[in-house]
C-alpha cells in the first residue's frame, strides 16, 4: 500500500481523482461539493510528503494560500452574494498574496526584473480569479474550468522542469475532474459556488507562477492559461445532457491548456 | 640594561608570536568542488557536484583550532545530465527547480563550523552547520586527507585535502522522490586554499 501511494500517478492523479469526487458526492448536501478540487489538491500534498510549515518556502507558502482561498469562497458563498466587483476585489487580494508567497524569490532579482515579474504574478492571478469567478453559477464550466488550469498548470510545469509543481497543479485539475464527474451523473444540482470557482483559479495561477518563478516554464505559457476561464464560457448545447455539456466544456477549457504545453515544449526546444 | 634585555626578549619572541597567530587561507575555486553521491532507485550511486564555491579557513596549529567558512551556489550542480537532448528538460534542471535544491529562492548552500577537532598538528575533523533550503543542522566533517606545503609550481604556501560526511535530505526539507531519489547524501568535498 505505502508503495502504491508514494507513486507519483497515484499522488498527482487517481488520489487526488477519487477524493474529488468523494468530497463532491459527500458534500452535496451542504451545498459544498466545490471544496472537492481543494481536497484533492491537499491529498496530493499530504502523499507527496510536504505538509509541513516550519520553513515556509514559496511552495508551501503556496499551498497555506490555495486552503485559504476556498474557505474564503465557502464565507462568499454563505454570507453574501458576490456581486461584479468581487472578482477584481477577491483577485487583487490574491495577486498581493502572490507577491508574500514569492518575495523570497523576487528579492534575489535585480530590481526593473523583480518589479517585472511581480507585476507578472499580480496581473495573472488577478486575472484568472476575476474571470473565474463568475462562472460559480455554473458547475459544468466553473468545474471544466479547474481541470483546465489545473492540467494546464500541471503539465506545464513538469515542461518547465518541475515534477513537484506539476503533480500539484495536476491534482488540481484531477480532483476537479472528480468533480466534474459527479456533475456528469446528476447534474446542474451540484453546486459550484466561489469554494470551487475561487479555489481553482487561485491556485491554477499560483501554481503557474511558482512554474515560471521556481522552474523553466516561460511567462508567456503560464499567461496563456488566463484564457481557460474565457474558453469556458463559450456556449454549450444547452439541450444536451449535464454529461455532454461537461465533455464539451472540459474541451474548451483544454486548448488554452495544451497552448500552454505546447509553447512550453517549444521553448525548451529552444534553450528556454 | 634592562631595558635592553627587555627589547632582546621581545625580539626573541615576535617569530614565535607569529607562527602562532591564526592563518587564513581561501579556497582556490578551481580546485574546490563539493561532490555527492546519493541511492538512485536502489538501482545505482549517482554521483554529482557544485561547481562555484567560495570561502576560506582559519588555522592555529599552536593553538589546535581554527573555522571554516565555505559558499556553494546551488545553481552551480552538476550530474553529467545537462544537456536535455529529445527530452523536454534534463535532470540538472530539475535539480534546480523547487522539487530539490530551489535555486530561485535559495541560490546559496552554507556550510559555517562550530568547533575543529585536531590530530597532532592536523585537523581531523570539523563540526559545524549546514544550511540547506533555510534550514540550518549540525553537519560533521571528516578530513580524510591534509597536507600543506609550498606549490610545487608558483611557490606560494597551500593546504589542501579531502574532506567527507552525510545528511540526510529530508532534514532540510528536500522531500520530493524519498525514497525513490535516497534520502542519505553523501559529500566528499576536495579542497585547495592558499594562505593569505
Amino acid at each position: 500500500m505505502q508503495e502504491l501511494l508514494a507513486h507519483p500517478a497515484v499522488q498527482g492523479a487517481v488520489a487526488p481523482l477519487v477524493v474529488g469526487l468523494a468530497v463532491a458526492a459527500l458534500l452535496l448536501p451542504v451545498r459544498l461539493s466545490g471544496l472537492a478540487a481543494v481536497a484533492g489538491f491537499l491529498v496530493a500534498v499530504a502523499l507527496i510528503g510536504n505538509f509541513s510549515f516550519s520553513t515556509l518556502t514559496a511552495t508551501r507558502k503556496l499551498v497555506l494560500v490555495a486552503a485559504a482561498a476556498p474557505l474564503l469562497g465557502v464565507i462568499a458563498d454563505f454570507a453574501f452574494k458576490p456581486t461584479r466587483i468581487a472578482g477584481p476585489v477577491l483577485g487583487t487580494l490574491f495577486g498581493a498574496a502572490g507577491l508574500w508567497i514569492f518575495w523570497s524569490v523576487l528579492a534575489h532579482q535585480p530590481l526593473a526584473q523583480a518589479l517585472r515579474l511581480a507585476a507578472g504574478v499580480v496581473a495573472l492571478v488577478l486575472w484568472t480569479v476575476a474571470a473565474a469567478l463568475p462562472l460559480q453559477r455554473d458547475p459544468v464550466r466553473a468545474g471544466a474550468a479547474g481541470v483546465g488550469l489545473g492540467l494546464g498548470a500541471g503539465i506545464g510545469a513538469v515542461l518547465g522542469a518541475s515534477a513537484l509543481i506539476g503533480q500539484y497543479g495536476m491534482a488540481l485539475g484531477a480532483a476537479s475532474g472528480g468533480y466534474v464527474l459527479l456533475v456528469m451523473l446528476l447534474g446542474r444540482r451540484v453546486s459550484a459556488g466561489a469554494s470551487l470557482a475561487l479555489g481553482v483559479s487561485v491556485t491554477a495561477a499560483l501554481l503557474a507562477c511558482a512554474a515560471v518563478l521556481l522552474a523553466k516554464l516561460p511567462w508567456y505559457a503560464a499567461a496563456v492559461l488566463g484564457l481557460v476561464p474565457l474558453a469556458a464560457r463559450l456556449p454549450l448545447p444547452d439541450r444536451a445532457h449535464p454529461g455532454i455539456q461537461a465533455v464539451v466544456a472540459v474541451f474548451y477549457a483544454m486548448v488554452p491548456a495544451a497552448g500552454c504545453w505546447a509553447i512550453a515544449w517549444a521553448a525548451s526546444r529552444t534553450g528556454g | 640594561m634592562k631595558k635592553q634585555s627587555l627589547l632582546a626578549a621581545l625580539l626573541l619572541a615576535a617569530p614565535l608570536a607569529a607562527s602562532a597567530a591564526p592563518e587564513t587561507y581561501v579556497f582556490d575555486p578551481y580546485h574546490t568542488y563539493p561532490n555527492f553521491a546519493v541511492d538512485h532507485l536502489g538501482i545505482s550511486t549517482m554521483w554529482g557536484r557544485f561547481d562555484k564555491s567560495s570561502g576560506k579557513f582559519t588555522l592555529d596549529t599552536a593553538a589546535k583550532s581554527g573555522s571554516v567558512e565555505l559558499v556553494v551556489e546551488t545553481a552551480s550542480i552538476s550530474t553529467g545530465d545537462n544537456d536535455k537532448g529529445a527530452r523536454a528538460r534534463a535532470r540538472d534542471e530539475h535539480l534546480r527547480a523547487a522539487d530539490f535544491f530551489n535555486v530561485a529562492e535559495f541560490p546559496q548552500m552554507t556550510y559555517k563550523s562550530t568547533a575543529v577537532k585536531f590530530n597532532g598538528d592536523a585537523p581531523a575533523e570539523v563540526e559545524g552547520q549546514l544550511t540547506l533550503l533555510g534550514v540550518s543542522k549540525p553537519l560533521t566533517l571528516k578530513i580524510d586527507r591534509w597536507v600543506c606545503k609550498a606549490h610545487p609550481f608558483n611557490k606560494k604556501p597551500v593546504c589542501g585535502g579531502n574532506a567527507s560526511g552525510s545528511f540526510k535530505r529530508t532534514d532540510f526539507g528536500m522531500k520530493y522522490g524519498v525514497p525513490a531519489v535516497g534520502d542519505e547524501i553523501k559529500l566528499f568535498i576536495e579542497f585547495e586554499a592558499y594562505k593569505q
